[in-house]
């Protein structure tokens, strides 16, 4: 009888252990391929992302060196393997040839064939994107005005492709989903120039708005009402190419309407270009606060007026003595992963204050946590007294 | 570096693969540990519209089908063998891809003990059940 049993071969499949109907019967074999099947693994996903998957809209991204994240199109999810002592016996539905052929032999039992046991499965659990690595890739090679300028591009170009990245390359290197990494570009103002995409570097970010807030001026034009066409053309003319250009208002002025005879019309935001100049006049360090507000009022353009609380999350203050000193410390150039955020934080001040720290956390996102979980995880808070403004200090 | 998950089943037509599953581990004999292939594990049996049994030698096993609150997927990765790009990439740059081959849904869960079977006696035990806690029921 043993040795019957173990000819049988493969012929019902999955299909008939999950019809078996009452009062039935079935043989479990192992299958005439069973093996380890390392090459087959099982991976537990929500309902919801089956027609992702389907649809053949997931990607699993990651270098060998990281811990590889599953992203559909919107989320990151990172893959943990979840093992079991149970036995998972996994049969496979039924090759269909297999059992034509066996079917003629009707004095057998069907058989369904184990084709391997699985130790576990993968979960996924959401992660946040990584998006540090973006930055530190962009960063590497930022576009200049002297690249910009450059006409002759032929062999110089073969050197600078060095830090030189198209979407496909961030894609292969970035572990985000294809929407985390597009709005991280957007967020580190990030352009496409040839195909690759660049951060500006600051001197020539500078040098054009510079140049547009110049512009505004010479030809009497208002902040709130720019004429897209006539901006474009008015820079290029001043040796900015269209893109650079464009890029320029993306960054420091929002579209307010689509069409006035015919053309775009864009504002230039306050807030952002008095930023600017404030973080190019801290550039070199340090200053004492009057010092800063004087030279901060006389650079910003007449029109718009600069007001301290601008710089939240911008630049920080101390008293030295009966002085206080400005200097800049941007939420934009912190790391995103919470630990590491804090770590740098509290390198840079032991306690803090409610509202100084809130511009430099209220960005940071994990999920599944919420931002009073993240600040509880990260973060000892002392409230001296019960009026008193709650101080944050290292865990 | 960017592995495709892909289905060539198509849409909802990815075949549903089932699984049987017990506590501790099913051992076969040790004549037969290394050709474990075609042998029998047990015979598998519905007795009502709730009920299962799953007999493995001489032990029963009682178990019930169960919906899984998530789908699993079965995943087999697929090595691209480009020819072309063979000669010119090394090892590291091998194109992997995924293919869903099937869904799972259901499982067959035994989560009892397994029961000794005295009433059915054969002469020669084939495999038996082993369980990581001591002692058998009965």
């Amino acid at each position: 009888m043993d040795m019957e049993h173990r000819r049988l071969g493969s012929t019902g499949g999955a299909e008939a252990v999950l019809g078996l109907q009452p009062n039935s019967t079935m043989s479990i074999a192992y299958h005439s391929l069973f093996d380890s099947h390392n090459d087959i693994t099982l991976l537990e996903i929500d309902e919801k992302l089956v027609p992702d998957i389907l649809q053949q809209r997931v990607t699993i991204r990651g270098q060998p060196d990281e811990d590889a994240v599953l992203c559909t199109q919107s989320k990151t999810y990172a893959l943990k393997f979840v093992g079991t002592s149970n036995s998972v016996f996994l049969i496979p539905p039924s090759d269909k040839a297999v059992e034509e052929c066996n079917e003629k032999d009707d004095m057998t039992i069907p058989v369904a064939s184990v084709i391997k046991v699985a130790p576990g499965s993968m979960e996924l659990v959401e992660v946040a994107p990584k998006l540090d690595k973006l930055k530190f890739l962009l960063s590497q090679n930022p576009y200049s005005f002297v690249e910009a300028s450059d006409m002759d591009i032929s062999h110089e170009r073969e050197k600078m492709n060095t830090g030189l990245y198209r979407w496909d390359d961030l894609a292969d290197k970035v572990q985000a989903s294809n929407e985390e990494l597009r709005s991280g570009l957007q967020a580190l103002l990030a352009v496409e120039i040839d195909g690759y995409w660049r951060v500006l570097d600051d001197k020539y970010m500078d040098m054009i708005l510079n140049m547009l807030l110049h512009d505004v001026i010479l030809n009497d034009w208002s902040f709130n009402a720019l004429n897209e066409d006539e901006v474009l053309r008015a820079l290029e003319t001043d040796g900015f190419p269209c893109n650079i250009a464009m890029h320029c208002l993306k960054v420091y002025g929002n579209k307010v309407e689509e069409h006035i005879g015919g053309s775009c019309m864009w504002r230039l935001e306050e807030r952002r270009v008095c930023v600017h100049f404030a973080r190019e006049i801290l550039k070199n360090g340090k200053m004492k606060m009057e010092t800063f507000m004087a030279e901060w009022i006389r650079k910003v353009p007449d029109g718009m007026h600069a007001s301290f609380d601008m710089l939240e999350g911008e630049v920080l203050t101390e008293k030295l003595g009966i002085e206080t000193l400005v200097y800049y410390f941007s939420v934009s150039s912190l790391p995103s992963t919470p630990a590491e955020r804090f770590n740098i934080l509290f390198q840079e001040r032991q306690k803090w204050e409610w509202k100084d720290l809130q511009p430099y956390v209220r960005d940071l996102r994990v999920p599944g946590l919420s931002s009073e979980a993240i600040l509880l995880k990260y973060t000892r808070r002392t409230q001296p007294t019960v009026d008193a403004e709650p101080v944050f200090s290292a865990r | 570096m960017q592995i495709q998950v892909k289905c060539s089943c198509g849409e909802g037509d990815c075949p549903e693969w089932a699984i049987l599953e017990l506590q501790g581990t099913v051992e076969a004999q040790p004549s037969f540990q290394n050709s474990l292939q075609n042998l029998q594990i047990g015979i598998l049996c519905r007795q009502s519209q709730e009920n299962y049994t799953f007999s493995v030698g001489y032990h029963e096993l009682t178990g019930t089908k169960v919906k899984l609150k998530k789908p699993m997927l079965v995943l087999k990765k697929i090595k691209l063998q480009n020819e072309e790009e063979m000669g010119e990439r090394d090892v590291n740059s091998l194109r992997v891809e995924l293919d869903v081959i099937g869904i799972i849904r259901h499982k067959i869960l035994f989560k009892t003990r397994p029961k000794a079977l005295i009433s059915k006696p054969q002469p020669a035990v084939k495999e038996k059940v082993t369980q990581p806690s001591s002692t058998v029921p009965n």
